[in-house]
């Protein structure tokens, strides 16, 4: 136990240096702006666009955390002694407070008469940003990419602008506060929370066996 | 001796002509390729496929309206649009992730070429759209119910986005070496585009943006939408022009006739800019005055049988299909309704503009029947009640105001010749339920059925068609007497009237 320790405190710094932290940076940026927003809107509040400007910060921030896992030294340092879980849960650790900083200074941006409930956002926001880290993990587990961040974040805005515009209005995830269905339209963020953070956490184990991988390198020069 | 040693003379220069626009196209096939095969432009592909059939495959597009199903199809491929953007975007900025910039430095094929390339790799993107887009316009326009005509200006709108969305990761990509830009770019394109401008297609910011999609409760013929769609697409072509050549720009093409060319597009893009901006009228033209007030003056009357039906020249194939309703409804009533001659009068409300919801009045004259421009799907047992309540209270007014016991007679008389007359009684009803009060929705204004009246008519049609059709011919009279009791029609019709409250929805 005490050699993990160690091993982790050793390996502190250069997990920092490698965080892609100018993407980080940028993502918290754009998000902080977008949900100042409302707040430089004139005119009176309107909770729509406090909603909407909310939702597009959470997904520029999901976006930005779509990058955590880029490691351009992730073949040489798949061979230090300490698992991919921990640096995975080292990278996240790191990352956590500053995007719980953010997200919360978003949230006081908007102005109070145009805030929409902040435990449902926060629990949309916190479903968006672990789906982008499981299908990081996954996608980290699943090819040998070293920075699959950009495949990831396309990937994301697709699927969510799919969402919004193809689910069924049984199953829509993107309702105003004043649906009736707010309620169980968060259970459903709620499991949604629940499947990427149970995926996250099964793909981030480096596989026991070496499966045979299909060619090296898809992606061309 | 000495020898000299001589080295042959060899011819200096190249031995062809060279061919820089050869690499290029080499370059963009290659490109396109890749993007073709990318799971993710392939999942939304596909997707954007299984959407246009069933899009296309539902009863309500049964009946489809060729100058709504041309912009219908502007929306998604939006979709297309995002996934081709950000994959041109990796692509440009490809050679710089992985460090080989610097090899593709010792090559003829400049920068700006290269741009150029990457910019063509889009083009067979927004062709696969193109063909989907027509293939969802032909495959409407060859129903048998269709009905209008289509634009081709907004058809080309679904092409060209996917193809400005493309330049612009090739843009995006040249001004930001950064990979996160055009995926945080394109969020805050997809945010102004929903709340920068006024949603409404009346505004001249509104229409800078791709895709103007105005969509109201009732579909206008084609000469009354007015919208801006040729200069649009002038605007859109410039656009995409634009951003290329600065995107060419960008990457050092700095020659007189790029320079020329981007002033040339600017100018285009200008033109359709300022040839929109007036956007579609909002409210009252003297066109869509004349088609709401005086429709009769530019509707055609085709007789089916006794009827007569006027519509819109656009709609007069579409005359059968009421004819069809009508005499389905009108078969069931006896007395002098059965063979009574009626008016169908097709009716719109213009004058707010293509995204208002607008409620027709009932018409007042006797044996007028209102049908709106939608058809198929629950706006046939729509008119159906419509049909009935004229057969049964005389005009239009009076049918949607009554509330006592005729009720059953008109809900029986539109929904008993339905092939599943309980689905068609639960789509007129607001709230789709088969019982307890609710509202029931007709062209014209809704009226209300109580609990009571809903029992009854959910058991009559349960009941054989020809068993209660006997029934309601011979006591036609006393059915369609306001003076008769809820319960006398339920012994009428041989219904249990276990109800303890005569109830009718005139009490509510």
């Amino acid at each position: 136990m005490r050699r993990v320790t160690a091993m982790t405190r050793a390996l502190l710094p250069p997990v920092w240096r490698s965080l892609p932290r100018r993407a980080l940076a940028a993502a918290a940026a754009v998000g902080l702006l977008l949900a100042a927003v409302p707040r430089l809107q004139s005119g009176p509040p309107d909770p729509l666009v406090g909603l909407y400007s909310l939702r597009a910060a959470a997904l520029v921030l999901a976006l930005g955390l779509a990058f955590l896992l880029d490691d351009p030294a992730r073949h040489i340092t798949s061979a230090v002694p300490v698992r991919r879980p921990v640096r995975v849960a080292l990278r996240v650790a790191l990352v956590a407070p500053w995007a719980a900083l953010t997200w919360t200074t978003a949230l006081l941006l908007v102005p109070e008469s145009s805030r929409p409930p902040a435990g449902a956002l926060t629990l949309e926001a916190a479903a968006t940003a672990v789906l982008a880290l499981a299908a990081a993990a996954l996608s980290i587990r699943r090819t040998r990419t070293t920075e699959p961040g950009a495949a990831i974040s396309t990937w994301l805005l697709a699927t969510g602008v799919t969402a919004a515009l193809l689910l069924p209005p049984d199953w829509t995830l993107f309702v105003t506060p004043d649906d009736p269905h707010w309620h169980s339209t968060h259970d459903r963020w709620t499991l949604l929370l629940i499947v990427a953070a149970a995926l996250a956490a099964r793909s981030v184990t480096e596989p026991l066996r070496g499966r045979p991988f299909r060619r090296p390198s898809p992606e061309p020069l | 001796m000495s020898t000299a040693l001589e080295t042959p003379v060899r011819a200096a220069g190249p031995t062809h002509r060279p061919r820089p626009w050869a690499a290029v196209f080499a370059l963009a096939r290659f490109e396109a390729r890749e993007l073709r095969m990318n799971m993710s432009f392939l999942a939304l592909a596909v997707l954007y496929m299984i959407w246009i059939v069933w899009q296309t495959t539902q009863r309500q597009s049964d009946f489809p309206i060729l100058q709504n199903v041309d912009r219908g199809t502007q929306m998604m491929p939006v979709l297309i649009g995002l996934a081709v953007m950000l994959n041109v975007n990796r692509a440009v900025l490809r050679s710089r992730r992985r460090d080989t910039d610097r090899h593709f430095d010792v090559l003829v094929v400049e920068p700006w070429r290269r741009t150029i390339a990457h910019v063509l790799s889009a083009v067979p993107a927004a062709l696969f759209i193109a063909v989907c887009v027509t293939v969802q316009f032909t495959w409407a326009a060859l129903k048998p119910g269709a009905v209008g005509h289509g634009s081709p200006a907004e058809l080309a709108v679904g092409p060209l986005t996917v193809l400005l969305f493309g330049v612009l990761g090739a843009l995006f990509g040249r001004l930001f070496l950064s990979i996160l830009a055009a995926p945080i770019l394109l969020v805050l394109l997809l945010f102004a585009m929903t709340f920068a401008a006024p949603p409404s297609g009346n505004n001249w910011v509104s229409w800078l943006y791709p895709v103007v999609s105005e969509t109201g409760s009732d579909a206008f013929p084609s000469d009354l939408l007015e919208r801006p769609a040729a200069w649009h697409v002038l605007y859109l072509v410039g656009l995409a022009l634009l951003v290329a050549l600065l995107a060419v720009l960008a990457s050092g093409g700095r020659s007189t006739v790029v320079k020329a060319t981007v002033a040339a597009s600017l100018a285009l893009t200008l033109v359709g800019a300022v040839g929109q901006s007036g956007g579609t009228p909002a409210g009252s033209t003297p066109a869509r005055e004349r088609a709401s007030v005086t429709p009769e003056k530019i509707r055609k009357c085709v007789e089916h049988g006794r009827s007569s039906y006027c519509a819109f020249p656009e709609w007069t194939g579409r005359t059968a299909d009421w004819a069809a309703v009508v005499d389905r409804v009108q078969k069931l009533a006896g007395g002098r309704a059965g063979g009574e001659r009626l008016t169908v009068e097709q009716r719109l409300d213009a004058r707010y503009g293509l995204e208002s919801d607008t409620l027709l009045p009932p018409s007042t004259e006797p044996g007028r029947v209102t049908v709106r421009t939608e058809w198929g799907g629950n706006r046939v047992p729509e008119f159906a009640v419509a049909v009935a309540s004229v057969l049964v209270a005389g005009d239009e007014k009076a049918g949607t105001e009554v509330c006592d016991a005729r009720v059953v007679t008109i809900m029986w008389l539109a929904l008993g010749g339905e092939a599943d007359p309980m689905s068609a009684l639960s789509n007129v009803r607001v709230g789709d339920g088969v019982s307890g009060p609710a509202l029931v929705l007709s062209p014209t204004e809704p009226f209300s059925m109580s609990a009571e009246q809903t029992r009854i008519v959910a058991e009559l049609l349960k009941k054989p068609r020809y068993d209660v059709a006997g029934k309601v011919k011979a006591k036609w009279t006393e059915l369609t007497s306001p003076e008769t009791s809820m319960a006398r029609v339920a012994e009428l019709l041989n219904v249990s009237a276990e109800g303890a409250s005569d109830g009718d929805a005139c009490d509510e």
